[in-house]
């Protein structure tokens, strides 16, 4: 008995699994060709502010906690060693290549993935997703490529945002709280962080972006009927984005370690 | 006999829209059952039928909203069913669908949705004349005027107007209708009546209305066809209909309570065991 619930719980994660990937691949090869389609640029317009511009606040709030957070955190250990001169270095290297990113993507993953997900699931229990549908337009194209690309392109901007508030949060708690010297303490930040760096986090952006508007947009399209299942949809949601920025960052902090082996073989030995 | 009970399932053969053994099931639940039917181009199809008989999933096969578990769907000859999301959308703009609870985008004015399939099917450079053409679909409807208002500010036959509008956007070949009066008052539902017996008559299009009203069907329609357990039990023009001798169709026609439903009703037990005080529970 139990095994043949297994079975099924299986066999459905694995339909599910794959009903995921499809719309992925459809909504990926979607946006693609919406690029070329001056139509859709109305479209990814209005997104961009719906996402981007509404979320700057929100995101220059957590960076500038995250900076001074770690100043904070960190400043101790530092002198104990007579090494807090170096606390710019690890707060910017921090926020700039793991802390920004992945805070910044799971505040947007809350707050832009909820929404998606609730305008998309009520849009699709009233029936308007069909309603789409039956007037001949594609609604992947229409209601998903354009919030895919919106998220696409401005979650990296949005980690701009994060990282430089991160980092004048986190300089201005060493400077005022700690009295650390602000010429050595943007030195040593300055030989310590690389564009590397700040180039990993930024491209970090493009995938959590993209899985999160996909991801958001996936859940609200199979949403179930009711406010219930419009509710569970937006948790699913944004549990299902909190673990795949996480998966993301680990992959990708992988990858970039391998590539930055491969591009400077000996720069890590001599630095 | 066509398999589902009834000689005229295949006295419309070369209709318009087409299905052959229809079979649809939603997980375990079969919902329609190898059906087979024709639908005449220019007349007007009632699909009659108790509530969750699967009459909006027949009609949303007819645009492949929903696709088949078995069978298949043609439309002008050619088989639907099985064609792509981007050929489907060249289909479907040969419908127009009136949905149940209309599904207006509520983020858009009514001229807004109006204009939604025109834009998105056409290149528009002319917007005066689209204007012109919102004004005349409203119009249509009995309301013209209402261009700049919000879906939310309508009363539900407004709604079912606008909606109804939108639909004629496009200028369909076809029209379906998902329960068009329910939720109405008889008056508002006559209107709507009304509206599908000037549109079949103005347009020539072809109509299919799904409804459990029969006031309304037997208003509307050339052909009534009624679903139970999801297959076709009767098919023919109102008159058939009326002196059908199938005892399902006369205890629908007639709205009568079946002896099974309320052999139900007393074993849920009496009212007074239903009852409740408060001191029940708070002891």
């Amino acid at each position: 008995m139990m095994i043949a619930a297994l079975g099924a719980k299986t066999i459905h994660d694995v339909i599910n699994a794959g009903h995921f990937g499809r719309f992925a691949w459809r909504s990926v090869v979607t946006a693609a060709r919406s690029c070329a389609s001056r139509r859709t640029y109305p479209l990814v317009w209005n997104q961009m502010n719906l996402i981007g511009v509404r979320s700057v606040p929100v995101i220059m709030i957590t960076g500038a906690f995250v900076g001074m957070t770690l100043a904070v955190q960190a400043y101790d250990q530092l002198a104990g060693m007579g090494l807090e001169e170096h606390l710019g270095t690890l707060i910017n290297i921090s926020v700039v290549k793991e802390l920004g990113p992945v805070l910044a993507a799971v505040m947007l993953a809350g707050r832009i993935g909820g929404a998606l997900t609730a305008e998309l699931g009520t849009m699709n229990v009233t029936e308007q997703i069909d309603a789409v549908r039956s007037m001949g337009t594609d609604p992947i194209r229409y209601l998903v490529a354009p919030r895919f690309l919106a998220c696409l392109l401005l979650t990296p901007v949005l980690i701009i945002y994060a990282d430089l508030l991160g980092v004048v949060g986190g300089a201005l708690v060493s400077f005022l709280q700690f009295h650390i010297n602000s010429r050595a303490y943007w030195d040593l930040s300055a030989y310590g962080v690389d564009f590397w760096d700040i180039a990993v986090g930024v491209v970090k952006g493009f995938f959590f972006g993209g899985a999160i508007a996909v991801i958001s947009c996936y859940k609200g399209f199979t949403c179930e009927e009711g406010a219930h299942g419009v509710g569970q949809a937006c948790t699913d949601a944004f549990v299902a984005s909190f673990i795949s920025i996480l998966a993301l960052d680990f992959a990708l902090a992988v990858i970039s370690k391998n590539l930055y082996a491969i591009f400077w073989p000996l720069k890590s030995l001599v630095g | 006999m066509d398999g589902n009970g009834e000689k005229h399932g295949n006295a419309h053969e070369g209709g318009i829209i087409e299905v052959k053994n229809l079979t649809k099931r939603f997980g375990a639940k079969l919902v329609l059952d190898n059906i087979s039917l024709s639908i005449e181009k220019g007349k007007t199809t009632v699909v009659i039928g108790p509530s969750g008989c699967g009459k909006t999933v027949l009609i949303k096969h007819f645009i492949v909203l929903v696709r088949p578990s078995e069978g298949r769907v043609c439309f002008e000859g050619r088989r639907v069913d099985n064609l792509g999301e981007r050929e489907l959308s060249k289909v479907r703009t040969h419908f127009g669908y009136l949905f149940q609870e209309g599904a207006l985008f509520d983020s858009m004015t009514v001229a807004e949705n109006i204009v939604f399939p025109i834009r998105q099917n056409y290149k528009v450079k002319n917007w005066d004349e689209v204007d012109d053409i919102v004004k005349a679909k409203l119009a249509m409807v009995g309301l013209d005027g209402f261009q700049n208002h919000y879906p939310a500010r309508l009363s539900g036959g407004q709604r079912k107007r606008v909606a109804l509008a939108r639909a004629i956007a496009l200028n369909p070949e076809v029209i379906l209708y998902d329960e068009p009066t329910t939720g109405l008052d008889p008056i508002r539902a006559d209107i709507i009546n009304e509206l599908i017996l000037k549109l079949e008559r103005e347009l020539g299009v072809t109509t299919v209305v799904v409804t459990h009203d029969m006031k309304s069907a037997y208003k509307v329609a050339d052909r009534i066809i009624m679903l139970h357990n999801g297959k076709i039990i009767a098919d023919g023009d109102a008159d058939h209909i009326r002196n059908h001798p199938h005892p399902v169709v006369q205890q629908f026609i007639d709205g009568h309570v079946g002896e099974d439903d309320l052999a139900v009703l007393r074993m849920t037990g009496s009212a007074g065991s239903a009852q409740f005080l408060p001191r029940d529970f708070e002891q």
